[in-house]
């Protein structure tokens, strides 16, 4: 038997639907407005078997990757150096600020007039919004380091680059995992919205198509899959999270 | 001078920053790039912003139209968010049932429901408040749920040796107890809110920073977009400022307990 937490959240989803289909066929029938979960899966079935949905997932799911990893490079080690040294803190710190107050989706049209309407512009949006969030991490992170730790290593005479590797930067992995968290999400959006904007493929650019073609149940089965994708990275970077820092509480959400 | 400079460091070393990147900034766009449909200097950012906000005054009407946007989505997410999430602390059953579908909404990127509501709602203001309220109501609720989570058992106790009623109980010390947390969600709702006014005014507004930014992107006019998203920027500053004044005025056991 399931936890009591489980069920009711099984039953409220199933529940949820059910109730969601009988509305849509018995009180509006109206496919444009709300259309069934059932039309939404035969639309979902269409483009999946076409081969449509490979392409603009894969399209994502690339700008999204290329970005990330690079964002994970380069936040790290700036932010390794902000966190070492306070004279490149203070130099940074005024534009690592502007960058992360500017809500990100404003600076996307101009992101595409800079690097076109590829897949560059999409990679430099992730790139942008999930670097600001580690590097600010891992700032913290190697910060906040307990000091004892650091007497440890000079009483065991580890050498810089070993005090780096053994001490500074596994002390900061949580920090480091923390910001990954945060920048997954709002990645996701910046990725759709650059996609939404310019681009011939990718989830962003389905859901545009979608809803200027007034086609409800593709419009559904793109919130829905981007519902999945973001539900997906969310857990695997919790459950990264909570392996590599298991003393920390972490997020419920 | 050598005294002044060590005492005051970190404030010459940012200020250094802004400068050097200002320059560096000037020298690319006006030397180097060179293509004003590119990239501008500051100096002409600042020229147009001047000239948006005193000559021409055009700045005014999407600064406005921007504002009440956000300002009524965020009323509404305050007001639904805040009892929802207390409600799901003190119910676990309601706990249980909302949380699959607050999970899905708030994981999913919001940008794909606004499509939907615009089906749902028009291309007036109700869409653009909804999509600003999906965008700030998960942040409150959540933090609401916490802060009323996490009260600290020790008061409950204290409640209940002085026979506080329920709704005592509640109104003197889970609220005030969970106060701070809802005021962090409220700062983690201004981001994503200010994000949710821009991407309600891409869709089908006439009027809006967002819809300005949107416009001059599309029409390649650099120095507008520039002028579009630093006063995003700005408008971010003033909120959390405003947000800070809040926090000092709702919590003064804290300032006690720092001093």
């Amino acid at each position: 038997m399931l936890r009591k937490d489980l069920r009711r959240g099984f039953l409220s989803i199933v529940a949820g639907l059910l109730l969601w289909e009988i509305l849509a066929r018995l009180l509006l029938e109206n496919e444009l407005l709300i259309p069934p979960p059932s039309s939404v899966v035969r639309s979902f079935w269409k483009l999946a078997s076409t081969g449509q949905l490979n392409r603009h997932f894969a399209a994502t799911v690339l700008e999204f990757t290329y970005g990330f990893a690079a964002a994970c490079v380069v936040g790290i080690a700036l932010g390794y150096l902000m966190g070492m040294y306070k004279w490149f803190d203070e130099w940074m710190d005024p534009w690592i600020a502007t960058l992360y107050s500017i809500p990100i989706i404003t600076v996307v049209p101009l992101i595409i007039i800079w690097f076109g309407l590829g897949m560059l512009s999409k990679v430099i949006v992730v790139f942008k919004i999930t670097a600001v969030e580690i590097i600010l991490n891992t700032a913290a992170g190697i910060k906040t380091i307990d000091p004892v730790w650091l007497e440890v290593s000079k009483s065991l005479r580890l050498s810089r680059w070993e005090t780096t590797y053994k001490i500074r930067l596994p002390a900061a992995l949580p920090y480091i995992v923390t910001g990954m968290r945060l920048g997954v999400g709002r990645a996701l959006l910046g990725v759709i919205i650059a996609e939404l904007l310019a681009s011939n493929a990718g989830l962003g650019y389905l859901l545009r198509d979608a809803s200027e073609t007034w086609d409800s149940p593709k419009l559904f089965v793109t919130v829905v899959l981007l519902a999945a994708m973001g539900i997906v990275s969310f857990t695997l970077i919790k459950k990264g999270e909570q392996k590599l820092a298991p003393w920390r509480e972490t997020a419920e959400w | 001078m050598l005294e002044l400079y060590k005492k005051n460091s970190p404030a010459i070393h940012k200020l250094l920053s802004i400068m050097c990147g200002l320059a560096v900034w000037h020298v690319l766009a006006t030397v180097i790039v060179a293509d004003s449909s590119f990239l501008v200097s500051p100096l002409a950012v600042a020229a147009k912003s001047y000239e948006m906000l005193f000559q021409t005054a055009e700045l005014y009407p999407h600064l406005l139209a921007s504002s009440s946007i956000f300002f009524y989505g965020y009323l509404l997410s305050i007001a639904a968010g805040v009892p929802l999430g207390f409600l799901m602390a003190l119910s676990p059953a309601v706990r249980d049932y909302v949380h699959p579908w607050m999970t899905t909404l708030y994981t999913t990127p919001r940008i794909a429901f606004a499509p939907v509501l615009l089906l749902w709602l028009g291309i007036g203001a109700g869409a653009k408040v909804a999509i600003v309220f999906l965008g700030c109501v998960f942040p409150i609720l959540i933090n609401s749920y916490y802060g009323m989570r996490v009260v600290n058992r020790e008061f409950v106790e204290l409640a209940r040796s002085f026979r506080l009623t329920r709704l005592a109980l509640f109104w003197k010390i889970l609220l005030p107890a969970s106060v701070p947390f809802i005021l962090s969600g409220l700062r983690l709702a201004l981001g994503r809110g200010l994000t949710g006014v821009a991407i309600a005014e891409w869709f089908g507004a006439t009027e809006g920073l967002g819809y300005l930014i949107f416009f001059a992107g599309q029409t390649l006019n650099v120095p507008v977009l520039f002028v579009g998203v630093t006063a995003f920027a700005l408008l971010g500053i003033l909120g959390f400022e405003i947000l800070r004044k809040v926090e000092e005025i709702a919590t003064p056991w804290r300032k006690k307990l720092q001093t």
